[in-house]
């Protein structure tokens, strides 16, 4: 069990290494550019869907924590990687739930690739260099009501404070990103 | 009239999927229960569209193969609320027992548990041979082709 535990620590040592120095290039739902610098300030980037019931479980939750740490000056983005919702059903499915943020189109996935994300949900959390200081899922149910653990919370809670982020990795659960299919 | 119909009701019940709940602590349990047979556990579950669609393959695999010592294992990820549906597909697809639904007492520990390099994304496939060791993991839609070349040299 230790090897194990050592090699999963091994590879968020790797995934640390995997640094922001680009800015996120995004596509808002009007198709305007939308860049994303990362550094400079923490970063939440929520890979979220418009279809996946796990991911919409959570809408409640995200808006809860946008709520919360935006004041405390950490920066949301909200990434809709998959190929199969159009920006128009990402519009519609913001204003049906309520968000006061904006989620933007990650076309052809190149951000889902770039930092490996699979699932919706998942979060990455930059620091202020850039760095991933915490990927994985927001807590631990999506039944809201059996959550016994909230990495994502405390991960920015330390952040925050200036602290080291508890647990730098956690198994993010969910709809697999419906990748866009590559020319060949 | 009403033996066929009461035969019809028993025949239905008897079709109901049966989901067994499997922790970290009694999966090494659940894949010793088939030792002796090439064993695939497929994690799935009812929102998970890939997961959906590769089910009939492999419950046609488990048909074509349960003879020469192949066993099919499903591990549903739904949650309590969704078990009902999970059942009913299961039911619909006619996917054989055992069925199993995740029930971990740490999602992250289960996970790695199975394989460190597992994200936890679903659809994922494990392949034991007949002595219970796992021999390959498979993330993510199988190439159904490539599954059963390795299911058939095991048996």
């Amino acid at each position: 069990m230790k090897s194990i535990r050592h090699a999963v620590l091994a590879l968020a040592a790797c995934a640390a290494l995997v640094t922001a120095a680009e800015p996120l290039a995004l596509t808002g739902t009007g198709g305007n550019p939308v860049s994303v610098k990362l550094e400079g300030k923490t970063t939440a980037v929520f890979f979220v869907a418009t279809q996946c019931p796990v991911s919409n479980d959570y809408n409640g939750r995200m808006k809860e924590l946008y709520g919360e740490y935006k004041p405390k000056g950490i920066d949301f983005v909200f990434v809709n990687s998959n190929s199969t919702e159009s920006a128009a059903d990402v519009v519609k499915h913001a204003q049906d739930n309520g968000f006061t943020f904006a989620v933007h189109k990650d076309v052809d996935n190149k951000v889902a690739d770039r930092f490996n994300a699979q699932v919706t949900p998942e979060v990455l959390v930059f620091d202020k260099s850039g760095n991933i200081a915490y990927r994985g899922s927001i807590d631990d149910s999506r039944a809201a009501a059996r959550i016994t653990k909230r990495p994502l919370k405390d991960a920015l809670d330390a952040m925050v404070a200036g602290k080291a982020v508890p647990a730098a990795e956690s198994k993010a659960f969910g709809c697999t990103i419906k990748r866009a299919k590559k020319q060949s | 009239m009403k033996t066929l119909a009461v035969l019809i009701v028993a025949a239905g019940a008897m079709l109901a999927a049966d989901l067994k709940p499997v922790s970290e602590a009694t999966y090494p349990k659940m894949v010793a229960a088939s030792k002796g047979k090439v064993v695939l556990v497929n994690f799935w579950a009812t929102y998970c569209v890939p997961c959906r669609k590769e089910m009939p393959a492999l419950v046609s695999m488990h048909q074509r193969l349960s003879a020469k010592g192949f066993q099919l294992i499903t591990v549903s990820a739904d949650e309590i609320e969704q078990e009902k549906d999970a059942a009913a597909f299961l039911d619909k697809t006619r996917v054989p027992a055992p069925v199993y639904i995740k029930r971990a007492k740490d999602d992250d520990n289960f996970i790695n548990s199975l394989d460190p390099k597992w994200s936890g994304a679903l659809p994922a496939t494990f392949l034991y041979d007949r002595q219970g060791r796992k021999v390959k993991s498979y993330f993510g839609e199988v190439d159904l082709k490539l599954l059963e070349a390795d299911v058939l040299k095991l048996i």
